[in-house]
């Protein structure tokens, strides 16, 4: 893989904001059945906010380039979703604090990076239906894939699986902590929209790596 | 000859159909068989049909839907509950109770239920696992002797030193005890410090026979632990803190001291060499496996266990059955009905919208806003989403600054102006602000005497306004915090901390915002603040759900003939859906949760709200606030103030909320202070 530069970040961002975009309406109403029916919008909006900041730089380092994410995205966003994001965005800054270049593991890291950014701001535990119930496990089988050695793509396909699975795991759980703690007992039996926008985000990135695996595969052919 | 004739038409007519069957013989039949009690003989002899005839006329009766028989919904939906489980996971048998005792709390009468399970599974010659737990200890306690031979009953697990009543010992004894078994324990620690020991301790004859014993159980009773945080696991001595390690982060549950992951696959940590007992795959191998799990908290434990076929037969309650099954994505089949029920009225299509771009709708709306009152609000320069009094700031007066969501309208820039807020800021649709605007408009209308934040109980608003407190704070600017909990159906009253701040809002707003103006210092604001929030109680109701301006559909589905009760301000469902009702039976049904909770005594004076949610009007408002007022008398309450109108609304939702405000003199001062806003103003 060649070295990812701040560009590709760019593009990284791009691809998790299409992605969002397409799912709107399907996170909307997993959302309306709990909550108040915006997430969908909110992802969206606060991944193209990203977008639109982070293309308008130049000379940015990818840690910079984090930061600026962070803010943009809040900014656009606030809620709950807003300080949550950044907060991620942000601990994947500081974990690329001096970088000038990523390779692929690094664009791993960021799964376990986001996820001790959402976990410090958001203190939701594992079981309490939150966006931490596909990013706990996510990062956890990224970091076990990496301390496997495993090249970076079969780690994101790990993350990712981890991501999905643990999304669907939420149907089983009882909110206790957001605006849908609320209902109780009724929560059970529907996908927290968190999770899931949160499992398309690692899918996102796992389909980013897989294109840069491909076009590589191209070039060498 | 005219008595004879008299009697003999007397007589026919006796045969003959009152006139109130309406020529119905089939109700008729029903009327004498159901309602009078009479048996089908003397029904032939009354109707003048023969016996069969009238067995016919019953079987069509109920057929035609004349009569219907139906078993009483909370046993019925156990029944169907069990059923769908059973079918679902392929168990043996289950057995659902209720959950609301009529008597006794939830766990005695699983054990009881447990009890007569087992009464009825066991045979001479058993061998009986058990685990450890309150629930298997309540069973021990309730069983009676079996009057069976040759039963063991064998602890499952090794012991714990855990100073809990439920231990593996305590319930494998006991429960030998009260059956008449021989009783089997594993005497060796469930867990021990190291697998070399374990190795070792495994060798030892005695617990090898035990181990032995314990391998030849043909049925067992478990519990079923929740790893959440409330879970008693945590403090049985089990998990010697297993939690924090990673390697059980991804568990749900746990049952014969094993973990298993949501999909019932053990999860294998650095425990699992140590522990002393049945292992998941052993315990599947018993053929009858009886678990009792009750408690909501206990779904994804119990899904999982499930899943992973650990259990042969569940004892649980209608509450947890019915959880278990939705996360499941099992849809509850509706009740078998002669009557098709009410098809919808109108197919819910795109909500009509006057907007133009929905990404601009929030900007357009509130630069409408600003124009329309501009002798009273203008935005922040350089923060669009900040709104600030025209007065300007005042030196040495405590600045109020409110904010959250748009789609409250006219929250919150309506409640900005003289004696009222001197700021609002506002979020994208339902969404709290980013700090950035609440700096800004802090920074607008800070005049040295410190600021007080007020806005709902969100976590998304906590989060911003604390994130921009902490950047202003660290500039010297000193800031309270008042998180409004106004909502009474939001969380129950001991967990007040937890409700959500809706249409009361607007009290405290007005509360502080008169505190304020009387220039009163900031600790005085912040008491009175918080001295109104505490007095006010609201909560709301919908007719119809909301339309987000982005997806224009319903934020949430509700039947024809439905209303949903404790809605918020968000669109998102309340807690409780019931049948439509009336304006007084609304009326009543919302005062009579507030007034449960308001500790006032006759004489005492409230102010009220009625306010819409959107898309209810005024007309109807005013009969909800007449009956409103009729029961306040009837209760001996003077009724200080009333607002009538959408006040805090929650964008084209229909419905309504009703808000108590509980006076005292202070309050009714404040409440009376003039005021001039966009949305609010009160004359001296």
């Amino acid at each position: 893989m060649d070295t990812i530069t701040s560009c590709h970040i760019t593009e990284i961002f791009r691809l998790i904001a299409l992605r969002l975009s397409e799912a709107r309406v399907e996170l909307g109403a997993l959302d309306g059945a709990i909550g108040d029916a915006d997430h969908g919008n909110s992802m969206a909006e606060g991944f193209a906010a990203v977008v639109r900041a982070t293309s308008a730089t130049s000379n940015a380092s990818p840690a910079e380039l984090f930061m600026l994410a962070a803010r943009s995205f809040h900014s656009a966003v606030g809620a709950t979703t807003g300080p949550l994001y950044a907060s991620a965005m942000m601990a994947a800054g500081v974990d690329l604090e001096g970088k000038a270049a990523l390779d692929a593991t690094d664009v791993v890291r960021l799964v376990p990076s986001f996820a001790r950014g959402i976990a410090q701001r958001g203190k939701a535990q594992a079981g309490d239906k939150t966006m931490m119930d596909a990013w706990g496990p996510a990062a956890r089988a990224a970091v076990e894939a990496l301390n496997m050695c495993l090249p970076a793509q079969q780690c994101m396909a790990r993350a990712e699986a981890a991501a999905r699975e643990g999304c669907e795991s939420t149907r089983a759980m009882v909110a206790s902590v957001g605006r849908a703690a609320r209902l109780g007992p009724r929560s059970l039996g529907h996908v927290d929209p968190g999770a899931a926008s949160a499992a398309i985000i690692i899918a996102a990135l796992q389909e980013w790596l897989a294109r840069q695996d491909d076009a590589r595969a191209e070039g060498a052919g | 000859m005219l008595p004879e004739q008299t009697s003999r038409s007397a007589e026919k007519d006796e045969a003959r159909m009152p006139m109130r069957f309406g020529e119905d013989p089939l109700l008729w039949a029903s009327w004498l068989y159901y309602e009078e009690g009479l048996t089908q003989g003397t029904i032939a002899e009354q109707m003048g049909v023969s016996r069969p005839t009238v067995n016919a006329y019953l079987a069509e009766a109920r057929a035609r839907g004349i009569v219907t028989v139906e078993i009483v919904p909370e046993k019925f939906s156990s029944l169907s509950i069990a059923r769908a489980l059973r079918d679902r996971f392929g168990l043996q048998d289950c057995l659902i109770i209720p959950t609301e005792g009529v008597d006794r709390p939830l766990i005695p009468r699983l054990g009881e239920a447990a009890a007569r399970v087992l009464t009825r599974t066991m045979r001479s010659g058993d061998t009986l696992a058990v685990t450890w737990g309150r629930t298997v200890l309540s069973l021990a306690d309730q069983i009676g002797p079996l009057n069976l031979k040759d039963l063991r009953v064998v602890q499952a697990t090794g012991g714990t030193t855990a100073r809990i009543p439920w231990t593996p010992e305590a319930c494998a004894s006991g429960l030998a005890k009260a059956i008449g078994a021989n009783a089997i324990p594993i005497s060796a620690p469930a867990i021990v410090s190291s697998p070399e020991i374990r190795a070792m301790l495994m060798q030892e004859a005695v617990l090898a026979e035990q181990l032995t014993i314990l391998g030849e159980a043909n049925k067992i009773v478990m519990g079923i632990s929740s790893l959440r945080p409330e879970s008693t696991i945590h403090t049985s001595g089990f998990l010697e803190g297993a939690m924090q390690q990673m390697h059980y982060q991804g568990a749900v549950g746990s049952l014969v001291g094993r973990f298993i992951s949501p999909r019932g696959e053990p999860v294998i940590g650095p425990m699992h060499d140590r522990t002393i007992g049945l292992s998941l795959e052993q315990l599947r191998q018993i053929p009858q496996r009886i678990a009792i799990a009750g408690g909501i908290d206990k779904v994804p434990a119990i899904l999982a266990a499930l899943r992973g076929g650990y259990i042969s037969v569940l004892v649980t309650d209608l509450a947890t059955g019915r959880g278990v099954l939705a996360a499941e994505g099992h849809q509850e089949s509706p009740r078998r009905t002669l009557v098709q029920s009410d098809t919808p009225l109108l197919r819910r299509t795109e909500v009509k919208k006057l907007i133009n771009d929905p990404k601009d709708a929030v900007d357009e709306a509130l630069q409408g806003a600003l124009a329309a009152h501009e002798d009273l609000i203008e935005p922040v320069p350089g923060s669009p989403r900040a709104v600030r009094a025209t007065m300007g700031p005042s030196q040495g007066k405590v600045a109020i600054v409110i904010g959250g969501g748009a789609g409250h309208e006219p929250a919150f820039w309506g409640y900005v102006g003289p004696g009222l807020a001197d700021a609002a800021v506002i979020g994208n649709v339902f969404a709290s602000p980013p700090p950035d605007p609440i700096i800004a408009a802090t920074r607008a209308v800070e005049g040295g005497a410190g600021v007080l934040y007020i806005y709902g109980n969100f976590t998304g608003d906590v989060m911003n306004f604390d994130m921009a407190a902490e950047t202003l704070e660290a500039e010297g600017i000193e800031i309270r915090s008042i998180i409004t909990t106004d909502d009474i159906a939001s969380a129950p009253i001991e967990m007040q901390s937890r409700r959500r701040g809706v249409a009361g809002n607007v009290f405290t707003f007005k509360i502080a915002g008169a505190a304020a103006a009387r220039r009163l210092p900031l600790d005085a604001c912040e008491a009175l603040a918080r001295h109104a929030n505490a007095r006010t109680y609201t909560m709301g109701l919908a007719l119809e759900p909301c339309s987000l301006p982005e997806t224009r559909r319903p934020s949430f589905e509700l039947g024809p003939n439905d209303m949903e009760i404790g809605v918020g301000v968000h669109g998102e469902p309340g807690v409780e859906r019931r049948g439509l009702d009336k304006a007084d039976a609304c009326a009543d049904l919302l005062l009579d949760r507030i007034l449960a909770e308001l500790p006032c005594t006759a004489g005492d004076e409230v102010a009220i709200m009625v306010n819409s949610l959107g898309s209810t009007p005024n007309y109807e408002l005013y009969i909800v606030l007449r009956r409103v007022r009729q029961r306040m008398k009837a209760r001996g309450l003077k009724v200080h103030r009333s607002l009538v109108g959408g006040y805090y609304t929650s964008l084209d939702m229909v419905g309504l909320s009703l808000s108590v405000l509980h006076l005292d003199p202070e309050l009714k001062v404040l409440l009376d202070y003039p005021c001039r806003s966009p949305a609010l103003t009160i004359s001296a």
